[in-house]
């Protein structure tokens, strides 16, 4: 019985085929025809396209004669592809030459849509053995018409595409492949691709664009599939032995690249193409071989414990062989060193994949292989990273730290697993070391010995690029960072590698590690790291030192620098010039690294100075401070424009003033140690200041008694910050006083002066009471008093200085005082002889500062009468006065530097009419009642006999003061005044005295003392009971 | 006449070598078909077919199938695929137009035979393509020769080629599975022992092993169109006794077929399982599927089952019954085994349907193969048997069936020795074969396929009791000898 409805079903999933109707004897006509070539019926021959035909329904009907069918097309194809480059050639003759194409052109298509139907029936049966056919035909056609005129050259892998994608015999078999491929892949990958290499192998270079297109299509399977082959292939082959391997660095070390190349070409055949296929692959699909070459990567190293991961992809057995596994990890540094864009794909996270545990597994396997092998496993190892483009940062982090013991007590007696790991990774670092030791040093050459096959082609010969290296040039600040942390050997590699670092990339690289260094140390033994490194390199590098520092100078200037990091950097700098100070003293003749950089960095540092000395103000006291020591070590350029020393100048006397203030409130903070420092090297600095030059010596000066007048700075002193402009002074209560626009409102109507602006005087405004007592806090007498004494201590310093010019002497002078206060009492203990000129310069800037207008200035004294008429500016420099305590020691200081004082006579008058007034108003019993202007009194005589203005007889009355009534102390200063009005202060009544360097009076020439002398005598005699043991005082 | 003809056929190999390798295996042939029938000629038929020289042996490897000489360093080149179906066509034609049967069964024998137990693998792929070839082109000689062939070979090889014509026809080249369908008009003889060995290969015992839809279709369509068939080789083959301890395919394909039939269910539903468990979501074509598989698998347990009371037929003439076991005890042992491990192997959960199914026709199979005489063995002995399978309803009834009548006397009885060994090669094929079968006698016994094979179909129970079918009872099968 015949069932139809099966059969009918059976019809229908076929009914697409080419239903076979031939009987059987049709069909032996049919293959007699195929197999001779004639029509059996005709009996004429049969045309390639019928032939085809023939051969395509013999495919459908007979499954016999499936091979020699197969084997028939080939010639279809070849046939077709003939015909296409004849075309093409002859395309420029002639157009019309295509008609045999389009004839073998539909059946081409037939024949593809045959098979393409096949495959996708029963891709079992059917793709293996299609798959063979086509690839193996594709390398066939492509080799053989490879020569053709019209076929491009091999090497230009995209037109070669081009050609043979447009030509339909080969874009079917290429489909058709696919299609194969794709079924294939479920079941048997590993075949397929074994197939597709091996023809790859055997059609070399023809054959690329096959795989490169394959490759395309289906990069993941490919590429691991590709990698899974050669691994096998490699590991048949086994290793590289010592001795290709040797060659393969003799390539580096011997000048005959075209020994590497053949080595690359001859050895290992699948290698090659593995490379060059992935090479095609890696511009597309870097990823998916990237991912692919970590997979093989982790998979060789991960314990053979656990079973891998099974992959979609990956049905290769490759992982479970422990002779494959072992395999793997010189397979790929091979892969990778025969592609230098593998290479790049690999290089940046390569790192990230070595945890601990895959580096004791990796030591683990790499310890089973001879010594020998091992050697070169490690050499082709540091030389790929030496050409890593990218990662090589991760790489030396990476190695830094593994190689770096743990701790002390790890690197014991017994070493664990992970010291061996360790000491690997040890010998690697200093092997790369090494390494670029050697491509640095040998690189300026032309011919140097370092041409490797792979990289010779893409690196012009001259110039040689060493990717890591280039790489970390921009890791610079990171590596010098890493150095300084002064690691147990660390350091040490790190610091190499800076240094040949700085000779790679020249005087740029070289300038910006050491600014670095210069600017990250943080102490001399890291500092010394920079002196280290500059000694290798100055000999290669000239002016390295002055363009770090104008390096270091520009960064100062882009303001991208913290300021604990601009401290750190001044600090350092001035160490170093220190140092070259102490060296100079020292030992001398020994002449270290260490000085010889320090010289250098003097030298540059003195030509940046003004650059510097803005910082001098900065708002961080750490900064100001380190600016202040720099500047206060470093020498002055001979060179410098006075503007700039001007600006120096003027900076330095703010930062003393700064540095006053700062040290009071520091020494709530930090026991004052910073202040008192930053003080020490402010007053150094303006020592040396004052020694350069006149002009430089005046401006200080002048800037010092303006700064020490100034209002805000009054306090430091004991002065108070109360001037004549009241509406300045902070007052604490809130003006709610009238204003101008309401007052000008009424103004029309009324005119009431009460309580206008006009009715404010210097008790107050009219109407509102007196003025809010000035509730300025006052400082610590102690810490005036060292202010004041500071302050003295500095203006002697320059004043004594300015002939002298040795600068080192006083600084060091005053380096050795302390901040007890001791300091004052000791340079004067050994009074250096003050300056005329200096002491002139003070005295005019107090004048300049105290005295309001200059109407009746002249030196010489009017008679006491005429004081009338100067009530005004009396009043203001007694203000003064009263306001500054320091204004008497300034005086002193100027008595002292004869004949300055002269150059005060205005203010001394003044001072003086504003006492006798007030002693002959002064109704008291006693002088002590008034205590200020008895101490003022006092003062201003003694400083008056110390400057020599008044005789010694004259100028010893202030002894008397204490002890007499007001009335009295009016009578002696009226003698006083007298003298001076009839011997006029005159600076040229004083005579240079050469072997005591001073000025002197000889009051012998003025005239008669003791004319002056009646007062003081009648005074004596009324007092005598009391002020008898001073009379001695006041023999002419 | 050894000298002179050996030294003549070196002669020839000297004018072959000089030959390209198609006209020399032309030759070659040609050669071999002088030589073996002048040599069939002198043995003038006496019974005896005349010994394959050694050196037409050597003539036929070097110059037709190229096989490679060890101790000769002459270069043998393999034919191209085109040569090779030169060669094919060649052979083709020659076996075509070589009109005694019995120069050509001799030279086909010389060409394929197994010489010295080896199996050489281009000899296998020719003879494959050749009879492929033959089948496409209906070539009948070709496939009677083949039909020896097969009957006389190790299974292994008739395997090989079982194999390689099933893939060519029902699963490589689509549609083709007609032109091996015509087979069966063209050759029964071909056909029965193509379904032997195809029922040797595909055992159901993997995925792979299932036999291709296609070839059920097409071997149910055979069977159902004529029962017979199946006979053919058994009735033909004068006595059965001697073949079958060689290793050859068995005289029916009668066990394969049942245990296509009783595995099936659970083969099915054990590959669907696979299925799901790798995740094909083919479950609805699967399905589909499966319900025209049920149906052609229980069209074929049918067919079995009226096959075997044809044997009794066919026995009770030749006197047989009670001696020869067509069914052999071992087999069925391990067909239960079988059974029982794949009821195992799945979820008898899932499956319990499946299982009955399967178990169903076990039981009917041995009930109606113990009473038609096809199966030797007694009650006792298969109840501890199949007392391991899951319980089924009709199976206890079979074990435990009324009392059986001592029908088979010879039970276990050493092998009767009073029947003369026959001398080994008698012609194997009577040309009177075709006359005996008539394909469209007997349709209204399986009007009702699956309904007989309802588990719970007491009718049917009843149809094939022991009792009612005595061997007395008439068939409407004429006997074929």
């Amino acid at each position: 019985m015949f069932d139809g409805s099966t059969m009918t079903a059976m019809q229908t999933t076929h009914s697409h085929t080419p239903q076979n109707t031939y009987s059987p004897h049709e069909l032996a006509l049919e293959i007699k025809a195929f197999i001779s070539g004639v029509d059996q019926t005709q009996g004429r021959k049969l045309s390639v396209r019928d032939h085809a035909r023939c051969a395509v329904r013999l495919l459908c009907t007979v499954p016999a004669c499936r091979g020699a069918v197969l084997e028939h097309l080939r010639g279809v194809y070849d046939e077709y592809v003939s015909g296409f480059l004849q075309d093409l050639e002859t395309e420029g003759d002639n157009e019309g030459g295509s008609s045999m194409d389009s004839n073998l052109e539909d059946v081409i298509k037939e024949i593809h849509s045959v098979l393409s139907e096949f495959i996708r029936l029963n891709p079992k049966a059917w793709a293996p053995l299609v798959s063979t056919w086509a690839v193996d035909l594709l390398g066939q056609l492509s080799s053989k018409h490879a020569g053709r005129r019209a076929a491009p050259h091999s090497s230009s892998l995209n037109e070669l595409l081009q050609l043979w994608m447009s030509c339909a015999a080969t874009r079917s078999l290429m489909e058709i492949y696919s299609q194969c491929l794709a079924a294939m892949l479920a079941w048997c990958p590993d075949a397929c691709v074994d197939a597709l290499l091996d023809t790859s192998v055997q059609h070399s270079p023809h054959f690329d664009w096959v795989v490169a297109h394959i490759g395309s299509a289906f990069p993941d399977t490919i590429v691991s599939r590709v990698l899974a082959c050669g691994l096998k292939d490699f590991t048949a082959h086994g290793y590289p032995t010592g001795a290709e391997m040797t060659n393969l660095q003799g390539a580096r070390a011997s000048p005959s690249p075209s020994l590497a190349a053949m080595d690359k070409s001859n050895r290992v055949p699948k290698i090659g193409s593995v490379v060059g296929i992935l090479g095609h692959l890696a511009s597309r699909h870097s990823d998916s071989i990237k991912r692919e070459l970590f997979r093989m990567f982790q998979d060789s190293v991960c314990p053979p414990s656990q079973p891998p991961p099974t992959t979609p992809s990956g049905t290769g057995a490759w992982e479970n062989s422990v002779h494959l596994r072992r395999a793997a990890v010189p397979f790929l540094l091979q892969l990778i060193a025969l592609s230098p864009t593998l290479l790049g794909a690999v290089s940046a996270e390569l790192v990230d994949s070595l945890r601990p545990p895959v580096l004791l597994q990796l030591q683990s396997q790499l310890q089973g292989l001879p010594r020998e092998e091992l050697e070169n496993l490690l050499g082709l190892a540091v030389h790929l990273i030496s050409q890593f483009p990218a990662g090589g940062a991760k790489v030396l982090r990476f190695l830094a730290d593994t190689a770096t013991p743990s701790s002390v007590i790890i690197s014991g007696p017994s070493p664990s697993p992970h010291e061996g790991v360790r000491e690997s990774c040890d010998r690697l670092l200093q092997m790369l070391l090494m390494h670029l030791h050697k491509l640095v040093y040998n690189r300026p050459d032309g011919d140097e010995p370092y041409a490797h096959s792979s990289f010779s082609s893409s690196v012009p010969p001259t110039a040689r690029v060493i990717p890591f290296l280039e790489e970390l040039q921009s890791h610079i600040a990171d590596l010098c960072g890493e150095t300084l942390r002064l690691e147990r050997k660390r350091h040490l590699w790190l610091h190499q590698l800076l240094s040949l670092l700085s000779v790679y990339g020249g005087p740029s690289v070289a300038t910006e590690a050491l600014c670095h260094l210069l600017t990250l140390a943080r102490n001399p033994e890291e500092l010394a790291l920079a002196s280290l490194l500059h000694a290798p390199l100055s000999g290669s590098i000239p002016r390295l030192i002055p363009a770090a520092v104008a390096r270091c100078v520009a960064q100062i200037h882009t303001q991208n620098l913290s300021s604990r990091e601009l401290s750190q950097l001044l600090n350092n700098l001035a160490t170093a010039v220190q140092s070259q100070e102490e060296d100079r003293k020292g030992v001398g003749g020994a002449a270290s690294a260490q000085a010889f950089m320090s010289v250098q960095v003097g030298a540059a540092v003195s030509n940046h100075l003004h650059d510097f000395c803005p910082l001098l103000l900065h708002g961080d006291h750490a900064v100001s401070r380190a600016a202040a020591r720099l500047l206060s070590c470093s020498q002055l350029p001979r060179s410098a424009t006075p503007a700039h020393i001007l600006v120096i100048a003027r900076a330095a006397v703010a930062h003393f003033f700064l540095a006053l203030r700062q040290r009071g409130v520091g020494g709530l903070r930090d026991g004052g140690r910073g202040g008192g420092e930053a003080v020490t090297y402010s007053m150094r600095l303006l020592s040396r200041l004052a020694a350069y030059s006149p002009l430089t010596l005046k401006a200080v000066l002048q800037q010092l008694v303006e700064g020490a007048l100034h209002r805000g700075h009054a306090d430091l002193f004991g002065g108070q910050a109360t001037g004549d402009d009241t509406t300045i002074s902070p007052s604490p209560v809130p003006d709610l006083g009238p204003s101008l626009l309401d007052i000008n409102c009424k103004f029309g109507t009324t005119v009431n002066f009460s309580g206008s602006v006009w009715s404010v005087f210097h008790a107050g405004v009219i109407g509102k009471g007196l003025k809010p007592p000035n509730a300025s806090p006052q400082l610590d007498p102690d810490r005036v008093t060292q202010n004041l004494q500071t302050l003295l201590a500095v203006t002697v310093q320059c004043c004594s200085s300015a002939g002298v010019g040795s600068g080192a002497n006083s600084s060091n002078g005053s380096v050795a005082g302390s901040a007890n206060g001791s300091r004052f009492k000791q340079s004067s203990d050994e009074p250096a002889p003050i300056n005329a000129e200096a002491a002139k310069a003070i005295a005019v800037a107090l004048v300049e500062n105290i005295c309001p207008d200059v109407t009746n200035g002249e030196l010489a004294w009017p008679p006491e009468e005429h004081a009338k008429t100067t009530v005004e500016r009396d009043i203001h420099i007694r203000r003064a006065f009263e306001a500054n305590p320091i204004l008497f020691h300034l005086l002193r200081v100027v008595a002292a530097g004869r004949p300055a004082l002269c150059y005060c006579s205005v203010v001394l008058r003044s001072l003086l009419a504003t006492l006798l007034a007030h002693w002959e108003s002064s109704r008291e019993p006693l002088v002590l009642d008034s205590p200020w202007q008895l101490q003022a009194s006092c003062l201003l005589v003694s400083c008056m006999g110390e400057g020599q203005l008044l005789p010694p007889v004259l100028s010893n009355v202030h002894e008397l003061f204490p002890h007499l009534t007001p009335f009295e102390v009016r009578l002696l200063l009226l003698g006083i005044w007298e003298y001076m009005r009839g011997n006029s202060p005159m600076p040229q009544k004083f005579t240079f005295s050469a072997e005591k360097g001073l000025f002197y009076r000889d009051f012998s020439r003025d005239g008669d003392v003791a004319r002056y002398m009646a007062p003081i005598h009648s005074v004596l005699h009324k007092n005598i009971d009391q002020l008898g043991h001073l009379c001695w005082r006041f023999q002419v | 006449m050894p000298l002179a003809e050996r030294k003549s056929m070196s002669d020839i190999r000297h004018s072959l070598l000089r030959r390209d390798p198609l006209s020399a295996a032309k030759e070659a042939l040609y050669h071999l078909d002088i030589s073996l029938g002048s040599a069939l000629q002198t043995s003038g038929g006496s019974g005896g077919s005349p010994p394959i020289e050694k050196s037409s042996v050597d003539l036929v490897e070097e110059f037709i199938f190229h096989a490679p000489k060890d101790n000769r360093n002459v270069q043998t080149k393999r034919l191209s695929c085109l040569q090779e179906l030169q060669l094919l066509e060649i052979m083709c034609s020659y076996f075509q137009e070589q009109s005694r049967d019995g120069v050509r069964h001799l030279i086909f024998s010389a060409l394929f035979g197994l010489q010295g137990n080896q199996v050489d693998d281009s000899r296998m792929a020719m003879l494959s393509k050749l009879v492929s070839m033959a089948i496409a082109v209906g070539r009948v000689p070709i496939l009677e020769c083949a039909a020896t062939w097969l009957q006389r070979s190790h299974a292994v090889c008739c395997v090989r080629v079982a194999r390689v014509l099933v893939d060519d026809y029902c699963k490589v080249v689509p549609g083709s599975a007609h032109t091996l369908k015509q087979v069966f008009n063209t050759s029964p003889a071909f056909c029965c022992q193509f379904i032997t060995a195809v029922t040797a290969l595909y055992d159901l015992s993997s995925e792979d092993l299932t036999p291709p839809p296609a070839l059920l279709e097409m071997v149910v369509d055979w069977i159902t169109e004529d029962p017979r068939l199946l006979l053919l080789t058994f009735l033909n083959t004068p006595v059965p006794a001697g073949s079958q301890s060689r290793g050859c395919l068995e005289l029916t394909p009668l066990l394969g077929l049942l245990r296509w039939s009783v595995k099936a269910p659970l083969a099915n539903q054990r590959n669907r399982k696979h299925a799901l468990a790798n995740g094909h979501a083919e479950l609805e074509k699967g399905a589909g599927k499966g319900v025209e598989y049920d149906e052609l698998y229980s069209k074929l347990h049918l067919s079995v089952l009226q096959v075997f009371l044809m044997l009794q037929v066919h026995l009770t003439e030749k006197n047989l019954i009670g001696q020869l076991s067509v069914l052999q005890w071992e087999h069925v042992v391990g067909l239960v085994d079988e059974v029982g491990r794949l009821g195992e192997e799945l979820n008898p959960l899932h499956a319990a349907g499946h299982v009955q199914l399967a178990l169903d026709r076990l039981a009917q199979a041995m009930q109606v193969a113990m009473a038609t005489g096809a199966l030797l063995c007694a009650r006792d002995e298969l109840r501890p048997l199949c007392s391991r399978l899951p319980h089924n309803n009709l199976m206890q009834l079979v074990m435990s069936g009324p009392f059986q009548p001592p029908l088979y006397p010879h039970i276990h009885a050493p092998r009767p020795t009073g029947l003369p060994p026959l001398p080994p090669h008698t012609s194997p094929l009577s040309p009177h074969i075709h006359s005996a079968l008539s394909p469209h006698a007997h349709t209204h016994t399986h009007a009702h396929a699956h309904a007989a094979l309802s588990p719970h179909n007491t009718h049917t129970h009843a149809v094939i009791s022991p009792h009612a079918f005595h061997p007395a009872m008439g068939f409407p099968y004429r006997p074929i000898r």
